[in-house]
């Protein structure tokens, strides 16, 4: 070895380096009540509580599936807050009001302001309401919530009106995530919707996670906590909520057009 | 195998990998950034990412480069959105002993100046030389991570080395003659 490369590789041994911080191997789940973080924080408050939290040890929270309210992204910023539906015990007023999907639109204004293709059931016919959540509460390209009151053959929630929930999102499912954020309350079984991908959760599940559309990370809580499918159309993630059996999710997933 | 392991979701096995890499990657990040926080943060970021991607990793392919390359990305991303470059100033250890092992004074200081003459060279050149030459020689990656790192072909690392090595030693011969 040239002596030039000889004096480099000895130089190497004499370095002086930052000491290597210890980090951690998976993101960080902080639990906060919702209804104190809705009251008293704006979401700069929040960033900044949360950075305190890190600075005070607040480490490698066992994620609990049913209470997370916050999703930190490590050391960038906050990605999400979640507010847990909050059902009231006697539904009122708008249909879907209580479950925090968004503003209130019309179909087309759904279809209007999101630029991609939200498809609707066509065996459940129009949705009684329509949802729209924009960033930043949203995922990035926004998400739709189809609320569906009393249909056919399907038990309607008592806590919301709701008998079926459909929830578009761009984005795609990570399965990794997606299997650790499920408790021991729910089953989850590969399915295919029509060549597309998907899973059929049976049980209660409450949260679901996936990536959107820019590759962030995206919490979502699942409102009606009962049977759901979740499956890939070409990139939109399409969730089926409701008190249905496995056959009946399929059959209003193969009416999505 | 670990990283089969933490394929299939076994996160103990992921939180060792990151024990096992967080050094180079956290030391990689820190020579394309130049800030120990950034560098902090874009290895902690790269981690996590990772994680997230462990299902598109190819368990015949090595798990090192693969890292590194998503750190570095990181790293670059970081200069890049934050619009600022810290200048890298690598510095030698307080209290370290170059040359054989019972020196006299005199050489163990000539000896230590003259490998601070050497590392203040590497600290001043191009970064794109300084890179090549912190990668291969200071953090001792092969080929293969040095081309991960830097986000450059495997092949082109041998002539990007060959040219810095050659304006480095440029410069020391010069410096030596002056």
């Amino acid at each position: 070895m040239p002596e030039l490369e000889d004096d480099l590789t000895a130089l190497a041994m004499q370095l002086e380096w930052p000491p290597t911080p210890r980090l951690r191997a998976f993101p960080i789940y902080v639990e906060v009540s919702p209804e104190a973080v809705r009251r008293a924080f704006p979401r700069w408050a929040l960033a900044a509580a949360a950075a305190l939290l890190i600075v005070a040890g607040l480490l490698a929270y066992t994620p609990s599936r049913d209470a997370i309210a916050l999703w930190i992204n490590l050391h960038t910023n906050i990605q999400r807050l979640q507010h847990p539906p909050t059902p009231s015990p006697l539904p009122s007023g708008q249909l879907g009001e209580n479950l925090n999907l968004g503003t209130r639109v019309t179909l087309e204004e759904a279809r209007g302001s999101t630029g991609w293709k939200i498809t609707v059931p066509s065996s459940l016919g129009q949705p009684d309401a329509v949802y729209v959540k924009s960033p930043p509460a949203g995922p990035s390209k926004g998400e739709v919530s189809l609320v569906y009151g009393q249909r056919s053959n399907i038990p309607v929630s008592g806590q919301t009106g709701v008998a079926v929930l459909v929830t578009e999102a761009r984005g795609k499912v990570d399965e990794i995530y997606f299997h650790k954020m499920l408790g021991s309350d729910s089953t989850v079984e590969q399915v295919s919707v029509g060549g597309h991908p998907g899973y059929w959760i049976s049980g209660h599940p409450h949260d679901f996670a996936f990536a959107d559309a820019n590759g962030n990370f995206y919490s979502d809580t699942l409102r009606l906590a009962t049977n759901t499918l979740i499956y890939d159309n070409n990139g939109t993630i399409v969730r089926i909520e409701g008190d249905l059996t496995k056959a009946q999710a399929l059959q209003i997933a193969a009416s999505m057009s | 195998m670990l990283i089969a392991r933490a394929v299939r979701g076994d996160s103990a096995a992921y939180e060792e990998i990151v024990q096992r890499y967080q050094q180079v990657a956290f030391r990689t990040a820190y020579v394309i950034t130049g800030s120990a926080p950034d560098a902090e943060d874009a290895a902690q970021e790269g981690f996590v990412k990772a994680y997230r991607a462990l299902d598109r990793f190819r368990l015949d392919a090595d798990l090192r480069p693969w890292l590194l390359r998503i750190v570095a990305n990181e790293a670059r991303n970081r200069v890049r959105s934050s619009g600022r470059r810290h200048q890298l100033e690598l510095r030698l250890a307080e209290g370290f002993r170059p040359g054989d092992a019972a020196p006299s004074p005199e050489a163990v200081a000539v000896a230590g100046d003259e490998r601070r003459r050497l590392l203040t060279m590497v600290n001043a050149l191009s970064e794109e030389d300084r890179l090549v030459i912190a990668s291969r020689y200071f953090l001792e990656l092969n080929g293969e991570e040095t081309a991960a790192a830097l986000g450059i072909p495997e092949g082109t690392v041998k002539s990007r080395l060959s040219r810095a090595l050659a304006r480095l030693r440029a410069r020391v011969e010069e410096t030596a003659n002056a």
